[in-house]
């Protein structure tokens, strides 16, 4: 790369390679940015007009943390989710989605991927991202929003059975794919 | 999936000719004003201006619904459950238990509904006469690095076609006798981790070759890259922008200097 840098430039410092990261991590990320957009998208539940809705975009949040680290977990799982909120008509959401999400992923990736993501460390990353995750909403519902303490208590249960939900499927999706398939998840 | 929406629509207003990097900062001064006005008919002022905006984006009355379809059924929700939770204020209304209903109360609720019709509208304004390609554009050139703009590309791009793919997916195990829409919450999830295994794993085979097309097409290869389009601010843009700030400074002033309370 280097060589070819030198070869191109006219002059020295402009034909310096660039210093991004690499294109395998781009592919990667930009991809599961998409899928977890698209998994929240189109695993969308409605449920009767007061109990709110469901979906699985927890799954992709903590599958992206637990086989490819909080970095990924962090950006994918932030950014996707808040693209989904937006597709999904509620943008109001988007930037509590985006640090709510981002910090599920980022806890859960660092805590659930400690001594080389044994049982116990992916079930605490999951249970102290997904806290992270319900605490955001929460407050950000509560204090930035300003929607009332009623409304925002209201939301508590159903993101509980997200996280539980969410956290099964990802943790297991995450240990299958990365025994079946090692070659992919390594960045 | 209802096909998978792009929220741009081509059409020729002076929104859609605007520097995307001018409609950004007003949709976060907008937003910043939502939170400083406290009145209920100026927030319904504010709430009117955006839809004003909306319409002269030509926004078409189905997609303005979808763009308050969600929020409107949060707004209801909130205008019922704040004054149950907030006793606080007199005259009372009506009272049942511990629970009391003031009339304070209720235009608390109403306000906060305004607040959020406001901040969840206005959004729209941007993603309606935005495309993609503009945007990411735009971000870069507003001092996100290029290979992050890059991914945020690349994730819009493969959105529509992996809804395309998880719907196939669905199809196929369907037609393998997979429930998709029946059975309560934890069966439902359940079974669509059979659409979930087969999605990921072939999003993660186009990642690879995705990571191989750039590298074929030199990507990383120089730091000075160039682009084929470029953002420029026209005179237009500059007037936008002043008009923008001082419809966020004035009323900032007003409440934090002249202590007026608006």
């Amino acid at each position: 790369m280097s060589a070819q840098g030198s070869n191109w430039g006219n002059s020295g410092a402009a034909g310096k390679p660039a210093n991004y990261v690499s294109p395998k991590i781009v592919a990667v990320y930009g991809v599961l940015t998409a899928l977890t957009a698209a998994i929240t998208y189109a695993s969308y539940t409605p449920f009767s007009p007061t109990k709110g809705y469901f979906n699985l975009g927890d799954s992709m949040v903590f599958f992206s943390a637990l086989a490819f680290g909080w970095r990924a977990g962090a950006i994918c799982g932030g950014i996707g989710s808040a693209a989904a909120d937006i597709l999904l008509g509620s943008g109001i959401y988007a930037p509590i989605t985006l640090v709510a999400k981002g910090a599920e992923g980022l806890v859960a990736g660092v805590i659930g991927r400690m001594k080389g993501g044994k049982a116990w460390a992916v079930a605490l990353g999951i249970g102290a991202g997904g806290a992270c995750m319900i605490t955001t909403y929460f407050l950000g519902e509560w204090l930035l929003l300003d929607v009332g303490l009623g409304k925002a208590i209201a939301e508590i249960p159903i993101n509980i059975a997200q996280v539980v939900l969410g956290g099964t499927i990802g943790a297991l999706l995450s240990y299958y794919v990365k025994k079946s398939y090692p070659s992919l998840t390594k960045t | 999936m209802g096909g998978f929406i792009d929220l741009y629509t081509e059409a020729d207003t002076f929104l859609h000719r605007m520097d995307p990097r001018v409609k950004i900062v007003a949709v976060l001064l907008l937003s910043l004003l939502a939170f400083i006005l406290s009145h209920l008919y100026l927030l319904l002022a504010l709430l009117t201006f955006i839809f004003l905006l909306l319409f002269l984006a030509r926004a078409t009355i189905s997609r303005t619904a979808f763009a308050l379809k969600f929020v409107l059924r949060f707004m209801v929700l909130i205008i019922i459950l704040w004054p149950i939770f907030d006793p606080t204020g007199t005259p009372v209304l009506a009272s049942l238990g511990p629970i009391k209903i003031t009339e304070p109360a209720v235009w608390r609720g109403v306000t906060s509904a305004a607040r959020v019709g406001c901040l969840a509208t206005v959004w729209y304004i941007l993603m309606f006469t935005t495309s993609q390609r503009d945007l990411v554009r735009a971000l870069v050139k507003m001092g996100v690095r290029f290979d992050f703009g890059l991914t945020l590309a690349i994730s819009l791009r493969f959105l529509p076609t992996f809804g395309a793919l998880i719907d196939s997916i669905k199809d196929a195990q369907r037609a393998r006798g997979l429930e998709l829409s029946k059975g309560g919450l934890l069966k439902r999830s359940k079974n669509y981790v059979a659409v979930l295994v087969p999605t990921i794993v072939s999003a993660l085979r186009t990642a690879d070759t995705l990571s191989l097309a750039l590298q074929s097409r030199a990507y990383g290869a120089r730091a000075d890259r160039t682009y084929l389009r470029d953002l420029n601010m026209r005179p237009s843009d500059y007037v936008a922008l002043a008009v923008l700030a001082a419809i966020l400074v004035l009323p900032a002033f007003a409440k934090f200097v002249m202590q007026v309370d608006i």
